[in-house]
């Protein structure tokens, strides 16, 4: 400032300008992630790449960006660097209601505990809320939550708020009523949700469908517990649509009847004596059927899992699950998950695809899941660890692995949501 | 205790087999008690540590020991337990065995409010203790006296986790707006202490905070109420009129002061300019005043926290002050907490002393925080991890460390409740369904 006085005034001006405008475009990025290991399944990249963000939005990705561009950069040498994930089967219709399982309850978690520390920037909750109560959703839950929050609807109007009960009330199912809040709120309605009917008919289902149909939306299955069990192979190839979701596909259920004959509830995807993959399910997979897993608590079963992923039979989209009862049993995070199907062999590139892009089409979301220039910087930084871990399913059986994903880094909208290991500060001096 | 067992067994035995009609009666009886002995010696542990080093500060254990729980108390803790008894045996050879966690500065008190009280601020329990070795939670003056049902019949009865609670010695507690949260005549000194002794076992202090006033009542007459009950003062932050000086000057031995590291305009900090303790503060240690992290949000600098350590000002307690915010920042958790002493230069022991036993004494619950035979078992498994990691404070400053602590497996009452590598899950094989 001094010399500001000192000499004429012009130059000086003009020097400053000038000094302004450099400091200006040298650092013209405000987020760099140098040196990791770029998995963006859109985009084809499968190699090391710097990424760059600037305005909350993807900025460039390209193989050598300066540091002396950026204001701040994160050394993600060793690291993946992925779209930042999402998961379309949480429950975070959190609320205080009581007795009202994952519909304004407190079953249902708020996300942004829970989907950061795995990577996780979007989460679609799967039919807590059905058009009565869509609302109380959007105002509770994706308005306050720094994770983007979506929503299957569920066709119940009422919502999740009791297996036995309520979600078995017809009456309560309207597909015209259900497609229209879906519509009305098209900002974060991205599907329907069918969930627990244990009725022997398939009206809730095709209800379900009818209100797809109308809003142009893909349809959720949980499929119900009853007895005798619906034919899975009907509900596959005839009821549902192409692009629509089975989930909990690798849940296992068995239940002793009266007679003492097992049966089981929802028919699964591998015959547990032949261990082989049911036909239909690859027919129903060439249908365009989609297979989601829905981890949760009681719904995800090495019996199903390890078979089926040898026969090649691999999940389309990694889901949680998540609520009060999966998220301190096996399922823990979909970092977790994610590393079991690592761990069965699954590549590394299709369990990321499967956790970004892959949900992204599902839910007809094509602006979600990648890393293209101009796109809103969601994104996830994981470390491969390497040693000895273990993992275990539904009903506590466990297997061993020798890799585990763990996310460093999670930056939703541009902003750092999570760093682990305080990647992106400087040290204490 | 034996009689019942032996009944259990006598019964479960005449369910399966008929020998009564077949053969004579004494013989049978006879034959069925011998069998029955055998049963019972055969199942009575539920749950079997095995090859752990136990660090139990109150019993002044740090050596490799078993641990042996039934019916969720610890039955036995010693250095070679037969597995012979035990329905379930976990391998936790190279792991540490710790009481469970205490964390004394929570805010748990959710709903549906903005804010803290009875709102989206707070977390719940369960989601943020038992993956990271914590049994039990005090929550931090989040309810007062008109809220603290609420807050009992929603949080405390349905959380697998122990809630305690310091009480708000303002009747609202975190609930509502600024004003009505330190409104004088929300001071009801009568009903707040009809409340603690009403809820005995769950109220085990008074908290002050969150207070913007000159006049020095709401501060004397929460302490008072603490000390006419047995029970500490917690002093939190945003007390802005009165300094810390004051403060300090204001409580007793066995006060609880937290956010002691912190470095905000509002209260001077413990460190001076020259990077000195203030002498004060020291004075105040001495006169057993205790100090907390209540790390939150803003509430850890490095550069309060390492010259403290270094001039004899550690923590007393690692309250992780967890909330929506804290969870996903610098805190994450109360191991990482923890780790970062480690990192700067505490012994495990004392670390783990001070975040079980230590925390226990503070709260004056010496039922918790401990593995004495008879006690309840809440234990944290912990594995400490070897690497490079980083660690951060409130101002975005990291802390390299080489060492990490992680919860294994957390056991609440006996049960398994968090099993991170599914140590005690069954081996799948290919011949399962």
């Amino acid at each position: 400032m001094q010399n500001y006085f000192k000499t004429a005034k012009n130059r000086v001006l003009v020097l400053f300008f000038a000094l302004l405008t450099l400091n200006v475009s040298a650092q013209e990025i405000d987020l760099l992630i140098k040196g990791g290991h770029v998995i963006d399944a859109k985009n084809k990249i499968n190699t090391k790449m710097d990424v760059a963000v600037k305005d909350g939005k993807i900025f460039r990705v390209a193989a050598d960006i300066p540091a002396s561009s950026a204001k701040k950069t994160v050394n993600a040498n060793g690291l993946y660097v992925t779209p930042g994930l999402i998961d379309i089967h949480g429950h975070v219709f959190h609320g205080t209601e009581p007795d009202n399982y994952l519909s304004n309850s407190q079953d249902a978690l708020p996300p942004d505990g829970f989907t950061f520390r795995a990577g996780v920037t979007t989460v679609a909750d799967a039919g807590g809320a059905g058009w009565k109560n869509i609302d109380l959703f959007r105002k509770n839950v994706v308005d306050k939550s720094k994770t983007r929050v979506l929503a299957f609807m569920n066709i119940v109007g009422g919502g999740m708020r009791g297996v036995d009960t309520y979600e078995q009330d017809k009456a309560d199912m309207d597909p015209k009523l259900t497609a229209a809040s879906a519509k009305k709120n098209k900002d974060f309605v991205i599907g329907i949700k069918i969930a627990h009917y244990i009725g022997h008919d398939w009206d809730p289902t095709d209800f379900a469908v009818a209100a797809g149909k109308i809003a142009g939306i893909p349809v959720m299955v949980d499929f119900g517990k009853a007895l005798p069990p619906l034919p899975l192979e009907d509900l596959l190839l005839k009821h549902l649509r192409p692009g629509d979701i089975l989930t909990h596909a690798y849940r296992y259920d068995q239940e002793f009847d009266k007679s003492g004959k097992m049966i089981e509830h929802k028919q699964a995807i591998v015959d547990v004596n032949t261990k082989k993959l049911k036909p239909y399910v690859w027919d129903a997979r060439k249908r365009g059927i989609i297979f989601d897993v829905g981890h949760g608590g009681g719904s995800f079963s090495w019996g199903q899992a390890i078979p089926a992923m040898e026969q090649g039979f691999h999940p389309d989209v990694l889901s949680s699950d998540l609520h009060t009862g999966s998220m301190n049993a096996g399922f823990k995070d979909m970092a977790n998950l994610a590393s079991k199907f690592l761990v069965l062999g699954m590549p590394l590139a299709d369990v990321i695809a499967a956790s970004t892009w892959n949900p992204a089409k599902v839910i007809q979301r094509p602006e979600l899941g990648h890393l293209s220039v101009g796109s809103e910087a969601d994104i996830a930084v994981f470390r491969l660890r390497e040693g000895d871990f273990g993992y275990i399913d539904a009903s506590g059986m466990s297997i061993r692995g020798k890799q585990k994903l763990e996310a460093e880094l999670t930056i939703r909208n541009g902003r750092v949501v999570w760093d682990l290991n305080a990647l992106s500060s400087p040290s204490v001096k | 205790m034996g009689f019942e067992r032996l009944e259990f067994s006598i019964s479960q035995i005449n369910m399966n087999g008929n020998c009564f009609i077949q053969t004579g009666r004494t013989l049978v009886i006879g034959i069925c008690l011998f069998i029955s002995t055998q049963y019972v010696a055969a199942q009575e542990i539920d749950l079997l540590l095995k090859g752990g080093h136990v660090i139990d500060p109150k019993n002044k254990i740090s050596a490799k020991m078993d641990i042996a729980i039934h019916k969720g108390i610890i039955q036995k803790i010693a250095s070679n337990i037969s597995e012979k008894g035990a329905k379930k045996v976990v391998d936790v050879s190279g792991m540490l065995v710790s009481p469970g966690l205490i964390d004394i500065h929570t805010h748990v008190f959710t709903g549906p409010n903005a804010g803290f009280g009875h709102g989206s601020s707070s977390v719940k329990p369960d989601d943020f203790t038992f993956r990271a070795g914590i049994t039990t939670v005090v929550d931090a003056g989040t309810s007062g006296y008109k809220t603290f049902p609420l807050f009992k019949e929603q949080i405390i009865d349905r959380s697998r986790t122990r809630v305690l609670a310091y009480l708000n010695v303002f009747a609202p507690g975190m609930v509502g707006t600024a004003a009505e949260q330190e409104d004088m005549q929300a001071l009801k000194i009568e009903e707040a202490d009809q409340t603690i002794k009403k809820y005995s076992d769950n109220i085990v202090g008074v908290k002050i905070g969150h207070y913007s006033g000159k006049d020095w009542k709401p501060f004397d007459a929460a302490a008072a109420l603490a000390h006419a009950n047995g029970r500490p003062l917690f002093v939190e932050c945003h007390i802005t009129e009165f300094s810390l000086e004051d403060q300090l000057n204001h409580m007793k031995s066995g006060d609880i002061i937290t956010h002691a590291y912190e470095n905000v305009s509002e209260r001077m900090p413990v460190v001076d300019e020259n990077g000195m303790v203030r002498p004060f503060v020291l004075d105040a240690r001495k006169k057993g005043i205790l100090f907390d992290v209540g790390h939150g949000g803003v509430g850890f600098w490095f550069n309060q926290a390492v010259p403290s350590v270094q001039q004899g000002l550690e923590p007393d307690t690692f309250g992780t002050d967890m909330h929506h915010n804290s969870v996903n920042a610098g805190m994450k958790d109360m191991l990482n907490l923890m780790s970062k002493y480690l990192n700067m230069g505490m012994q495990t022991e004392d670390v783990i002393r001070r975040a079980t036993w230590g925390a226990a004494n503070v709260i004056k619950r010496p039922d918790l925080g401990n593995l004495s035979e008879g006690s309840v078992a809440d234990i944290a498994v912990i594995q400490v991890l070897q690497g490079n990691f980083g660690f951060l404070d409130a101002a975005g400053f990291k802390l390299k460390g080489d060492k990490k602590f992680q919860a294994e497996l957390t056991i609440r009452a006996g049960k398994i409740v968090w099993d991170l590598n599914g140590m005690a899950g069954v081996p799948w094989s290919k011949d399962l369904k």
